[in-house]
Formats: structure tokens, sequence, C-alpha cells
């Protein structure tokens, strides 16, 4: 029994955990207090079949799929703009090159940083999150879940 | 004849609920009457999380600001303490009132003072 999609989530969550100097991480909490900044989410992606989905073969047969899960950064301080871009660029490092999650993917698969959007905004100091957006293409066997 | 809406509203409510406050800028130091309007603020955390938080502000009568000689131009990065807590302007919104924008309130946006 083995969902490489849970698989990755999981990890991804451990992995956001590691970025220096978040105070908390949630997956799919979607209810945060301005006490928890700065916060990481981890929230599931849509998935989608990439191949494998056509032909004669069995429909148990094994596809390759792609998940496309966010992590956000929430942050408030003096120094909004900077802090999200030292956040970006750690948790891009650490994504990209996590043994764990590229062994997930297998060799048929593969980790790619699709983007980034940041919001700001002010509560008593200034307000800022970053959202970074990975895809995960790996494969789904469905006699294996 | 026009109703006086700071004799009949402004002023009684501000006697009822408003608190001292000390607005400072620059060489200006006075003592003002503000309304506390900290309210909570909830605010988009990317496409689908939210972040619930305080979004401190105060009220104060245009005319009364005048009277202690603080013009439109002071009030921004103005400090202004009330109720305990220090605060920076950090922006505003008139308020306006039936008698005219300088009869009425500003509502001053305010932000921490380390910030």
């Amino acid at each position: 029994m083995s969902d490489i999609r849970e698989a990755i989530l999981a990890r991804l969550v451990e992995v956001v955990a590691s970025v220096p100097n978040l105070r908390t991480v949630h997956r799919n909490n979607v209810d945060w207090t301005d006490d928890q900044l700065p916060l990481g989410l981890v929230l599931d992606g849509d998935e989608d079949v990439a191949t494998g989905n056509d032909g004669s073969r069995p429909s148990n047969r094994p596809l390759l799929v792609v998940m496309t899960p966010e992590i956000q950064i929430g942050e408030q301080s003096n120094a909004i703009g900077s802090d999200l871009t030292a956040f970006r660029a750690e948790l891009m490092k650490l994504v990209l090159n996590d043994a764990t999650l590229n062994a997930l993917t297998g060799s048929n698969g593969k980790i790619s940083y699709l983007g980034c959007e940041t919001l700001f905004n002010w509560f008593d100091k200034q307000y800022g999150t970053l959202q970074m957006r990975f895809s995960f293409k790996y494969p789904l066997k469905p006699d294996d879940l | 004849m026009s109703l006086d809406y700071a004799a009949l509203l402004y002023d009684p409510v501000y006697a009822e609920i408003g608190v001292s406050a000390t607005f400072i800028m620059g060489e200006i130091e006075a003592s003002i009457t503000v309304i506390d309007d900290t309210r909570p603020k909830s605010l988009p955390a990317g496409s689908f999380a939210d972040v619930r938080g305080m979004g401190p502000g105060a009220f104060a009568r245009i005319p009364e600001l005048v009277a202690a000689g603080i013009a439109r131009n002071d009030w921004q990065d103005a400090s202004l303490t009330f109720n305990g807590r220090d605060w920076i302007v950090r922006s505003y919104e008139l308020r306006g009132s039936p008698n005219g924008e300088d009869a009425g309130e500003v509502r001053f946006l305010l932000k921490a003072t380390d910030v």
C-alpha cells in the first residue's frame, strides 16, 4: 500500500517546517490568526492525469499524474517584501533539492517550480503573503493504493 | 436652517465614548479626544486562507484638530497615544459631514510604533 500523493504532501509539510524563522506550519488549515505569523501553509493540490489514460490497456493500469499543491507563507514585519523574498528563496531550494521528494516522484517524474504571487495589506504592522506553486509529476499505480 | 451636526451629534457622542489622546507631530503636541476604533480584521492569505488580526484606528473631529493647531498635512506619520497604547498614523480617511468635510470626522488608520 503506497499512495505517492499523500507521501509527497506529508513530506512537503516537513520541508516547509524546516524553513528557518517560520513560527507555525499548517496543512489545509485556512483559518489563521496574526499571532501565528510567520506561518507556512501547505494546501493539497489538484491532481491531473498526464499520460496513460488512453488506449485499450486495463483500467487499473499505472498512470503518470501531475499534482499542483500550493505553499503559502504569511508574515507581518517592517520589511515584508524582503522577508517574503527570503522565504521564497529558502523554500525553492528546499523543495527542489529534497531527496525524499525527488525519490517519490520516481524516474519518470519531476518537481517543477511554477511561479509565485504576493499580496499585501495592514494589521498593526504591514502584512503580506507569498503563494508559491509547484508541480509534482509521479506514477499512480491504482493497485498499489 | 441646517442642523449643526457637531453640536447635536458629534460632541455628545465624543463626550460619552471619547477618550483623551495625545497627538504629536514635530513641534505640535496637543491633547485631543478620539474614539477608539480598533477593529477585528480578516485578510486573505493567498487563494483560500484568511488571517485574522486587529486593525487599529481612531476617529477624531476635524474642528477639534484645527483648533489645536493640527493641519491636514500634520496627520501622516503623527504619533497618537490613547488607551495606554502608542501608535503612528499610517493613513487616514475623511468621513465627511452634512455640514461639510471640514466639520466632520477623520478616521486615523494606525500602525505599531516599532514599524
